[in-house]
């Protein structure tokens, strides 16, 4: 149930871009007549999906369940688009019953709560303590209404190559290995090792396997509590930056952006040894180098938890048919079933009670020597608590990545990255 | 009906009067039934959405959220944000690093296109038509792994030659080349079929008759093929100007889909601004704020470039 969750703003795979380039004179913002899905049919739904998560094994599980109820699926694009549709349908047009909506696409929804319908009134109260408590938090607008329900996280790991690591005297053993790096120094500092002894980069970039990991095990993030933007002030945010500049200064890094040609040629090149892994990257790395099969494994993240995307199904406010929407999600969310998609697909539960469940913890992926990856996952979900996300936590990110990817592969200096980026954020959303 | 009928010459035609005033009036209207479907769709998806784009900056518009009357705050912001100097900074360059050369060489072409000796004329010309029949995604995805950092051919070239890899997109003026190369390649062609079509109008017998007066090949070219050629060069001048002022989907697909294109918004045009602006971070209003410039701006230079072109040759 996972896509990459990259930041809207700075990154979009080439395959999508052909609609988006259809959009290049696009300034026709027009507001239409506003409508809902028509159709009175209570056992009919829209519902809205988007690309590479296969939600249709999902409606094909619940049309067992429920023969009678017709869910309508529309992938509408990757999840950026999906997200750009569903803007345009709030803002006058034909809503879907029912759509996904990825963690990194969420905030901007949640500054008006008011587009969707507040699951409580169709019964979220009784189910809300089965999800992880901060990733249901994100979903829950400052005013109290929860606008959705979280299917899957992206539980943190680092990916290694078990091969690489052998030719540099490092050890190979998963337990071994995440012993290594309790903290992020270590991390670094276990990468000057083989980078000394191999000659090559040890992971992928400083930007998005070491800066956004570790922000992310940030209780305050970039907004505090009370919802105030405070990532210039946020130790955690420059500590966090500051460690991406030092293992870029380490030169243990590739130079080489996510999910760029460069990346995927790296991959299978074993250009570097380690990447920040979340559940939903194995498929990527499976599909960039799949000749590298059994030579991976994974460990814990430095620091020990961590989560990178996820998404939500939410309820627009004008849906026709909110409660065969919301009986969906009731039934196919379920922490059983959540339990057995996770074995049909490997996406991550957000209901902690299947976390010790034996078909979970027993869980191995060959592809990456058998690790047990759905406990892995899991447990650096646990370890995370609830924050707080606000209106512009993608420009933040956006800029903050820039800053870190500019002195990486750009050359910009490292020592006014941390200014620029901050003065870049004022200018973006003027605080 | 008409009230200068005299009494007179009212009997006789009566028939004929009754029925003609209304075959008058239909012919009167006709015409503009025929040319209406060009000039409704014109007012639905041209003027209807320029208009709109005028009323939605002078607003703080969130598509699903508050939209405030703002006057014209957002332009006030606009003169004062370092990143739409930038882009347009960007866009400039991309510009005239793009269409200069292009036009050029157009020109160039089409005189070697037009030449009498030129052997499989048609094919030459055929071929030059097919970098703007493909794809532009198609396009980006092909020059994105020849220009590549790590693995692109031309860098692999380079390395052979002991010089060292050149990241293009990670400097501003490299990633500036790069987006204007794939525009040159994208687009000459057309170009310079325009310019041989225009060429081949010209009558042989002026140049016959300058080559008897003693005019080499540059006179002849200063003196007749420039004055002829002028309406087209003022025509793609101006396009080229719309165009490239515009430019959006080279940068967007070289950088590997980041609205900002770059780390630094080295090569971000005013169009992916207005994108990231309205799109990425739902402000219509300053998206739209970001329009209004753009067009003012085309509008402004393309004008220039009309008084600067058609006076170009107009002395001979």
């Amino acid at each position: 149930m996972n896509t990459p969750s990259r930041t809207p703003l700075s990154s979009l795979s080439r395959r999508h871009l052909l609609g988006l380039a259809g959009l290049a004179g696009g300034l026709g913002l027009t507001a239409c007549s506003s409508g809902s899905s028509g159709s009175g049919d209570p056992n009919t739904f829209d519902f809205w999906s988007f690309t590479g998560i296969n939600q249709k094994d999902d409606v094909a599980a619940y049309k067992k369940l429920a023969p009678d109820v017709n869910v309508k699926l529309t992938e509408v694009g990757n999840a950026q688009e999906t997200a750009q549709g569903l803007t345009t349908a709030l803002a006058g047009g034909k809503v879907p019953d029912l759509v996904l909506i990825q963690a990194g696409d969420l905030p901007k929804f949640m500054k008006n709560p008011g587009n969707f319908t507040d699951l409580k009134t169709l019964g979220a109260d009784d189910v809300q303590s089965e999800y992880v408590d901060w990733v249901m938090k994100q979903a829950t607008a400052q005013s109290g209404e929860i606008i959705g329900i979280p299917t899957d996280v992206g539980g943190m790991g680092v990916a290694y190559r078990t091969d690489l690591m052998a030719a540099a005297g490092l050890p190979t053993n998963r337990d071994e290995v995440s012993a290594l790096w309790p903290t992020w120094d270590d991390f670094i500092a276990t990468g000057q090792r083989y980078t000394q002894a191999s000659g090559k980069a040890f992971i992928d970039n400083a930007a998005t396997t070491v800066f956004l990991q570790a922000v992310s095990q940030g209780e305050e993030q970039y907004y505090s509590a009370d919802g105030k933007v405070v990532y210039a002030t946020n130790p955690i945010v420059k500590q966090s930056f500051d460690l991406g500049l030092k293992a870029i200064a380490a030169g243990i890094t590739a130079k080489l952006e996510s999910f760029t040609d460069g990346w995927n040629a790296g991959m299978a090149k074993g250009d570097f040894a380690a990447v920040a892994a979340p559940s939903w990257m194995l498929g990527s790395i499976r599909s960039a180098a799949p000749d590298t099969e059994g030579k991976w494994d994974i460990a814990t993240i430095p620091g020990g938890s961590g989560n990178w995307g996820g998404s939500y199904l939410a309820i627009p406010a004008r849906a026709a048919n909110p409660k065969a929407a919301w009986t969906y999600i009731s039934r196919m969310q379920s922490p059983e079933q959540q339990l057995q998609h996770f074995i049909e697909s490997g996406s991550l539960p957000t209901t902690p009670v299947n976390y010790d469940k034996p078909e979970l913890v027993d869980h191995t992926d060959p592809f990456f020597s058998d690790a047990p990856t759905g406990k892995i996952f899991t447990q650096a979900v646990l370890g995370l608590k609830p924050f707080v996300n606000g209106e512009y936590n993608t420009e933040i990110s956006t800029e903050l990545l820039n800053g870190l990817n500019g002195v990486e592969g750009d050359g910009a200096p490292a020592a006014a990255a941390w200014d620029t980026a901050v003065k870049n954020i004022k200018t973006a959303i003027g605080a | 009906m008409s009230a200068t009928l005299t009494p007179g010459s009212l009997r006789g035609v009566k028939p004929a009067t009754a029925t003609r005033p209304v075959e008058k009036r239909w012919e009167r209207v006709a015409p503009y039934g025929y040319v209406a479907p060009f000039y409704v769709l014109f007012l639905v998806f041209g003027l209807f959405p320029l208009l709109f784009t005028f009323y939605v900056s002078l607003f703080d518009w969130n598509p699903i959220g508050d939209k405030t009357f703002v006057g014209l705050a957002n332009f006030q912001q606009l003169a004062g944000d370092p990143r739409f100097w930038n882009a347009l900074r960007n866009t400039f360059s991309i510009w005239i690093i793009s269409t200069v050369p292009q036009l050029l060489i157009a020109l160039i072409l089409a005189q070697v296109l037009n030449s009498a000796y030129l052997r499989l004329a048609n094919f030459y010309r055929m071929a030059m038509l097919l970098p703007y029949i493909t794809s532009v995604a198609a396009t980006a995805i092909v020059f994105a792994q020849l220009f590549n950092r790590d693995y692109g051919l031309l860098n692999w070239f380079l390395g052979l030659l002991g010089i060292g890899h050149i990241d293009f997109m990670s400097t501003a003026l490299g990633s500036h080349l790069l987006i204007s190369v794939m525009v040159i390649w994208r687009w000459f062609g057309y170009n310079t079929l325009l310019y041989l079509a225009s060429l081949q109008a010209v009558p042989r017998d002026l140049y016959e008759a300058a080559a008897m007066d003693g005019a080499g090949p540059v006179k002849q070219f200063i003196n007749i093929t420039l004055p002829s050629l002028r309406p087209v060069i003022v025509f793609t001048v101006i396009m080229s100007t719309i165009g490239g002022l515009q430019i959006f989907t080279e940068p967007l697909l070289l950088s590997n889909g980041t609205l900002t294109c770059g780390t630094a918004r080295q090569c971000q045009t005013l169009s992916l601004f207005l994108f990231e602006q309205g799109f990425g971070s739902f402000k219509f209003g300053y998206g739209s704020a970001v329009g209004v410039a753009l067009f003012a701006i085309i509008v402004v230079v393309a004008f220039i470039n009309f008084l600067l072109s058609s006076r170009l040759g107009k002395k001979a």
